[in-house]
């Protein structure tokens, strides 16, 4: 019994699952207002609440507002509120680790959906060299250590009330997620003092480039995201991770190949188990794209949910019908180098 | 010898700026002579001003070097305290020209130092309160002690002096383990050695080209002799700490230290100066053996007594029953879970000597150089103590309590035992630690239960929770200075009327009204009822409503003039005032209307519709009701200036035509209108803030009055209606300048990415001029 689930999940075409998962999670997370659902201000994902009809916050939000506290407060007693908003992210955080950016986080799901546009209008994607990768990939630490700190020095006096919320000033989310429900008032700069005015500035530009970046990238703004730096410092208390078996690994490259994320040390690293990553979103393409038997396994405690087997790669590339193979084998992103 | 090497990445010699600081020779030079040359004319200047006049003396001695100095230096790069120390300086050319005896084996004991520090500086310092305040003093012990540097210098070669006599010899040598550098030899280059350059350069006797096997520094003091004889010693960048996440011998008496310091700083500080100036004080048990002993006036001394019997009893005994469960001998167990101790006293006192650093000694440092070199200098303060900033030094003792837990794990990973015995070894083990915990917390419940004594301003740290209180009354006061040269102006009163208001401008001072409570306790709000002499309306005939949000009438507490309420929803609560009196045969209905509206943050309440319903009420015979527009879909809807307001009044639940409706803004603006045949009456908030724009407030709050008054045959009618008013939206977000640079970044990044794909598309050609 248990084997034939383990053969059905192995098998399952993820591109469905997936693109399902996040269709009805973006109606939930974007739309849910309406039906008045509330998830509360803990959640680690880009709900933002700037959209009047989302039904939760993003974590961001509350960590910004308590650590603006004046030091005195934060250190006297009101610390405790901000470590239990604190447990109320990591609680929700350790059921799907990163899978939260793969899956759920509206924001990522736009711009899935901008990839998915692009590839019906045919033009071909960029990506970054390993030494720009490497780079870039340290700015949402700069973005967390703006949304930790800059909160801080407005508590010790050093920073005045317009700094306040400033990495949501600045972060694209706030410009566009209120527009899926027709909202575009924060399409504005802020002129009501100079800080407000470059931070806002800056948010209209990075929205900007996120909208023609994530066209041509995928999962443009995932790379920078405060969120996904967050995620990652604490990944390892979650109960779902991302493994490898390096020794069956034969570097093949093809999880690479179909990474939206560009991570090497997929294909690359064949000592670490846990091959989780601070970009990773979880997606488990990787996974879907192995051809080794077990190399790739997405554990939930210890039990292989999911793991990549020669019989659900064959079944999910069509290998046994050469005519349609190459349909398949484009939609996952190949053709498009 | 190696003249060149390559070095390694975290190498601090191959550092620009820290690589010169540590490596140059020459510049070190300097560096000594001149802090020796400080160090002799500090003495000097002690001997020749001992009054408290001088405080150059105590600038150099309290002010730079001991603590801040060697706290700071401790725990990040290492011992360079020792490295630009006059005695060991000048000591090296005295051994040089000295009689080079070994040292008998009685002297060779680092217990020789620790005693001196405990009992002879520590010691003397709690029993003998301001002891080395005086510069004369100050200046005497340090003579005292350099003579007996030299001495021992003179006749004793190897630096004994600084290994075993030398007070914070061993204490330097211990607290090193933290920091984030060490010096060491590419091994690479050593193995080919064989004239050890390194070995015979120090004067130490010690062998850097054993330190990375050995995984530690023995007594280095950094003083960089072997780094200037071969090119081959590195002063590398290491995780803090490192050194004690793997195997090293450590000896006992740096453990020693790390107890002793512990019992004398941190613990003894907390008894002392800490617990001493509570309330209680005369009932903890150093207090009252001092009293047994009729010593009253040396208590200090007996809570250092006993903060040492305390911290020692709790460390000894600790790991005692540590080694006994983990089944290892105890003198093992002692120095390898010990050596965890390390960060409780560094971490504790680096916070408190910033601290003090910011709140005093910086003014004291820079008058007391000035002083020093003759002219005078006046400075202020970095900060002043209760400032908001300083409350994070306070963490830094946590840190340090957070970090010897996780050092007592890794320690505890290196012994072998079962997991069971090591969980319990682990809590035995802690004990001194779990102690200090105790104790912060214990110090807190006492100052917060029973208070501080009333004496002076010799406050503890403790004193920083009053200060929120003095600095939102600061910041009131500074409000109320707004609001009151705006009074002055134009007041915001009619004949005759009362009404509510949100701030108490009777008592010239601006409250919140109901201040954020406990959790659990539902909030209030506060409101106060006003009349145009400002006063109370002292009125028998005064009746009071008030209405929640579902429209039920609710209690209304009041104490003179001002009235409470619960706010438990989030949503409108309607208070009516009503007051009937009659003058000169006229008759006045007076009503003071005020509709509030409640958004708490942390509620899950969602605005509907229902929110906005129309309260109608038979309590009043006169009212004026704000038809809620459309736009109001939250629980923090503002009135924005331009926004159309649209009332409705009613005389008995009926419409109320041709009554007058007098609208009044805080900027004087004034305007007279009149009911239509619905009642209704509707006017457009005008703009009246018109600063500069880097000047320009969003939320500048401004009042505004409504006072609507009908006569009929027998009766005046006056109700008020109060509200606030913000600037508008559009008066500072532009959706132009927005759009625009929303375009520009579109057409530049994409202009961008064309250009990137079209030359990526084009095969790479190399230029050729052959």
């Amino acid at each position: 019994m248990l084997k034939k689930i383990h053969t059905i999940l192995n098998n399952m075409n993820l591109q469905k699952v997936r693109f399902t998962v996040q269709l009805l999670s973006f109606v939930l997370f974007v739309y849910g207002g309406y039906f008045a659902i509330d998830f509360g201000s803990k959640l680690p994902i880009f709900a933002c609440p700037y959209n009047k009809e989302a039904v939760g916050a993003c974590y961001l939000i509350p960590l910004q507002h308590q650590l603006s506290m004046p030091a005195q407060v934060l250190l006297g007693g009101a610390g405790i509120g901000v470590i239990v908003g604190f447990l109320g992210f990591l609680f929700w955080f350790i059921f799907l680790n990163k899978a939260w950016c793969g899956y759920v986080c509206p924001f990522g799901t736009f711009q899935d959906w901008l990839t998915m546009l692009r590839k019906k209008m045919r033009v071909r994607f960029s990506i970054y060299t390993q030494n720009q990768f490497e780079d870039l990939s340290k700015i949402k630490y700069l973005f967390l250590i703006i949304v930790l700190f800059i909160p801080l020095l407005m508590g010790i006096g050093v920073l005045g009330s317009e700094w306040s919320a400033s990495f949501c000033q600045m972060c694209p989310a706030r410009v566009v997620s209120p527009m899926f429900s027709g909202d575009f008032s924060q399409w504005i700069i802020d002129f009501s003092s100079i800080t407000a005015m470059i931070l806002t500035a800056l948010g209209m530009i990075f929205a900007g480039l996120f909208l023609l970046g994530s066209f041509v990238k995928k999962r443009f703004f995932c790379f920078f995201c405060p969120m996904s730096a967050l995620h990652f410092i604490f990944s390892n208390l979650s109960m779902v991770q991302l493994k490898k078996d390096g020794s069956k690994c034969t570097k093949c490259g093809d999880c690479y190949a179909v990474c939206d994320m560009q991570i090497k040390d997929i294909a690359d690293d064949v000592t670490s188990i846990n091959i989780l990553r601070d970009d990773c979103i979880m997606c488990l393409k990787c996974i879907a794209a192995c051809p080794e038997e077990d190399a790739l396994h997405f554990d939930i405690f210890k039990f292989r949910a999911f793991s990549s087997t020669k019989e659900g790669f064959e079944k999910r590339m069509n290998i046994e019908k050469p005519k349609q193979a190459e349909v398949k084998f484009s939609q996952k992103g190949h053709s498009d180098d | 010898m190696v003249h060149f090497v390559k070095r390694d990445k975290n190498d601090i010699f191959s550092k620009p700026v820290l690589g010169f600081l540590f490596k140059n020779s020459r510049f070190l030079l300097l560096l000594r002579v001149t802090v020796a040359i400080l160090f002799f004319y500090a003495l000097y200047f002690g001997f020749a001003h001992p009054t408290r006049e001088n405080i150059f003396t105590t600038a150099v001695f309290w002010g730079v070097f001991w603590a801040l100095f060697m706290v700071v230096t401790l725990p990040t790069f290492g011992r360079i305290f020792c490295s630009i120390c006059p005695h060991g300086f000048l000591g090296k050319y005295i051994t040089r020209f000295g009689l080079k005896k070994t040292m008998p084996k009685y002297l060779q004991n680092r217990y020789i130092g620790i005693g001196i520090l405990v009992v002879g500086w520590w010691g003397v310092y709690y029993t003998f309160d301001g002891f080395f305040k005086s510069p004369l003093n100050t200046a005497a012990m340090f003579s005292g002690l350099t003579i007996l540097a030299f001495i021992v210098y003179y006749f004793y070669k190897d630096m004994s002096y600084c290994k075993f006599i030398c007070p914070i010899g061993t204490l330097t040598r211990a607290y090193d383990k933290l920091s984030f550098t060490k010096l060491e030899t590419y091994s690479q280059s050593c193995k080919e050695c064989r004239t050890f350059e390194c070995a015979s350069a120090c004067q130490y006797n010690l062998k850097p080209f054993t330190f990375a096997k050995k995984n530690q520094t023995d007594d280095c003091t950094l003083c960089m002799d072997c780094a200037s004889s071969c090119e081959a010693v590195a002063f590398k960048f290491t995780k803090p700490a490192q050194q004690l996440s793997s195997k090293l011998k450590i000896l006992n008496a740096e453990v020693w230290t790390y107890i002793l310091i512990f019992a004398s700083i941190p613990v003894s500080m907390g008894f002392a100066h800490g617990l001493n100036r509570s309330k209680i004080a005369d009932e903890f048990i150093w207090n009252k053996t001092a009293e047994f002993f009729d010593l009253g006036h040396y208590a200090g001394g007996f809570a250092f007594l006993y903060a040492i019997i305390f911290s020692v009893f709790f460390a000894t005994f600790g790991i005692y029953l540590a080694s006994k469960i983990l089944k290892k001998d105890y003198d093992s167990t002692f120095t390898n879970l010990g050596v965890a101790l390390v960060p409780l006293f560094i971490f504790a006192s680096l916070g408190h000597t910033l601290e003090t650093f910011f709140t005093k000694e910086y003014k004291m440092i820079i008058e007391g150089f000035a002083q020093g070199l003759g002219f005078l200098v006046h400075v202020e303060n970095i900060a002043q103590r209760g400032d908001g900033w300083l409350v994070y030094f306070e963490l830094f003792k946590w840190i340090g309590i957070v970090w010897a837990f996780m050092l007592l794990y890794k320690r505890m990973q290196l012994i072998e035992a079962t997991k069971l015995r090591k969980v319990f070894g682990y809590f035995f083990a802690s004990s001194v630690i779990l102690f200090y915990i105790a104790l912060n917390i214990y110090t807190g419940y006492v100052f917060s239960k029973y208070g501080a004594k009333e004496r002076g301003e010799h406050g503890s740290s403790r004193d920083v929770s009053h200060s929120p209180v003095s600095e939102s009354a600061l910041q009131d006061s500074k409000r109320v200075k707004k609001n009151s040269t705006y009074e002055a102006k134009k007041p915001i009163i009619d004949e005759e009327q009362i009404y509510f208001s949100l701030t108490n401008t009777s008592l010239k001072m601006h409250s919140h009204g109901g201040r954020p409570e406990a959790k659990g306790t539902i909030p209030t709000k506060k409101v106060w009822l006003l009349a145009d002499t400002k006063n109370s309306p002292h009125d028998e005939n005064l009746t009071t409503y008030a209405f929640d949000t579902m429209h039920t009438l609710i209690d209304l507490k009041s104490q003179n003039n001002a009235y409470t309420f619960e706010i438990p929803k989030n949503g409108y609560y309607t208070l009516f005032a009503v007051s009937q009196n009659s003058k000169d045969g006229n008759n006045f209905y007076k009503v003071a209307k005020l509709e509030y509206l409640h958004g708490n943050h942390g509620s899950k309440d969602i605005y509907t519709e229902d929110i906005k319903k129309q309260l109608s009420q038979n309590k009043t015979k006169i009212d004026l009701i704000r038809i809620k527009s459309k736009d109001e879909d939250s629980f923090f809807y503002t009135n924005q200036m331009g926004n159309t307001l649209t009332f409705q009044a009613f005389l008995d639940n009926k419409p109320l035509q041709n009554a007058t409706v007098n609208i009044e803004l805080q900027s004087a603006w004034i305007k007279k209108l009149q009911t239509d045949e619905n009642g209704t009456v509707a006017f457009t908030i005008v703009r009246d803030y018109f600063p500069s724009w880097n000047e320009f407030d969003k939320r500048y709050k401004q009042n505004m009055l409504l006072t609507l008054k009908y006569s009929d045959d027998t009766t005046n009618y006056i109700l008020t209606y109060p509200a606030t008013y913000y600037p508008n939206n559009n008066d500072y977000e532009s959706y132009g300048y927005a759009l625009m640079l929303m375009t520009l970044t579109l057409v530049v990044a994409g202009i961008v990415v064309y250009r990137y794909r079209k030359n990526r598309l084009k095969p790479f050609k190399e230029e050729s001029y052959a």
